[in-house]
C-alpha cells in the first residue's frame, strides 16, 4: 500500500479545496526531524485496525501564513487560531487517510485533534511503526506531513 | 423572520470556515449561532429556535451521534434538520447518523458548491 501517495493525495485535496492553495510534494524525508525549532505541530492519533498518528509540521511564519489563508484573516502571532487551524488540518488529513485505509469507519478511530508549538520540541518516534514524512512547498513556504502507522493484527 | 443556523464544531476554525462557506454558497442566514459540542448545542437550543443545524461528529464531551440521539428525544427540537459536516465519511457512521434523524452529510474538505447543493434545499 502506497501510504506516501495517500499523504500526497490527501494533502493536495485539503489545501486546494479548503485553502485554495496549490502545494507541491517533494521527495519524502528519510529521517525524522529532532528537535523542531520555532514550529507548530497539529496532530491526530489513530487507533484500531491501524495505530499511529498523522501530524502536520510548519515553522511559525509558515503556520501563520497558512492560517491567514485558511481563515481569511491577518494572523501576526502564534495564537490559538493557529493552533486550532493546525489541529483541524491534521483532522481533515487523518480523515482522508482513514478513508483510504478502510471502508468501514469503525475499524479506525481518530482522536480529538491537538497542537503543540515551541522553540525546541520533539515528536516521539516509534521505530516499529512504518513512518513517512512528506515535505510540501507552497507560496507560503514549506511544511511537512508525517504519517506513522502500525497495522494491528 | 430571518433564518437561523446553529453550527456545532469543537474547532473555532471550522466554525469560521463553515460560516464563510455558507456565505460563498449564497446561503444568507440572518443569525449564525455556534456551539463547541453537543452539550453546548442542547443548551443553545433551549433558548433559540433555529431552521437548520450543521454538526461535526468527532467532538469532546458530547459527539455528533450522541447529540442526534439526545435531540431525537426532545419534542421541541427533534424536527429541526441536521446536516453532519465531518471527516467521518464511513458509510456505517453516516448510516447511524441517518437512522438518528440526520438529513444528510458533507465530507470535509468541502467546497461552497457542495454546501449549496446539500443545505440549500433544506432552508
Amino acid at each position: 500500500m502506497d501510504w506516501e501517495q495517500h499523504v500526497i493525495d490527501a494533502t493536495t485535496e485539503v489545501f486546494s479545496t479548503m485553502l485554495m492553495m496549490e502545494v507541491t510534494p517533494e521527495l519524502p524525508r528519510l529521517e525524522t526531524i529532532e528537535p523542531f525549532d520555532h514550529s507548530i505541530t497539529g496532530m491526530v492519533g489513530m487507533a484500531g485496525q491501524y495505530k499511529g498518528m498523522l501530524a502536520i509540521h510548519a515553522c511559525d511564519q509558515v503556520a501563520m501564513a497558512i492560517t491567514s489563508n485558511f481563515l481569511g484573516l491577518e494572523v501576526d502571532s502564534l495564537n490559538d487560531d493557529v493552533k486550532d487551524a493546525f489541529g483541524e488540518l491534521a483532522n481533515m488529513l487523518a480523515g482522508s487517510i482513514k478513508a483510504y485505509l478502510s471502508d468501514n469507519s469503525r475499524d479506525i478511530q481518530l482522536s480529538i485533534p491537538s497542537a503543540v508549538c515551541g522553540q525546541n520540541y520533539s515528536i516521539d518516534f516509534h521505530p516499529h511503526r512504518r513512518s513517512t514524512m512528506v515535505p510540501f512547498t507552497s507560496a507560503e513556504g514549506t511544511f511537512l506531513v508525517e504519517l506513522q502507522l502500525e497495522h494491528q493484527s | 423572520m430571518g433564518k437561523k443556523v446553529l453550527i456545532i464544531d469543537d474547532s473555532s476554525t471550522m466554525r469560521k470556515i463553515v460560516t464563510r462557506s455558507l456565505r460563498q454558497a449564497g446561503l444568507d442566514f440572518d443569525t449564525i449561532l455556534e456551539a463547541g459540542d453537543g452539550v453546548e448545542a442542547l443548551q443553545v437550543l433551549q433558548n433559540e429556535s433555529v431552521d437548520i443545524i450543521l454538526s461535526d461528529i468527532n467532538m469532546p464531551n458530547m459527539d455528533g451521534i450522541e447529540f442526534l440521539r439526545q435531540k431525537a428525544g426532545i419534542d421541541a427540537i427533534k424536527a429541526i434538520p441536521v446536516i453532519m459536516i465531518t471527516t467521518e465519511a464511513g458509510a456505517d457512521i453516516l448510516t447511524e447518523a441517518k437512522s438518528l434523524g440526520a438529513a444528510g452529510s458533507i465530507k470535509k474538505p468541502f467546497t461552497p458548491d457542495q454546501v449549496s447543493d446539500i443545505i440549500g434545499p433544506l432552508v
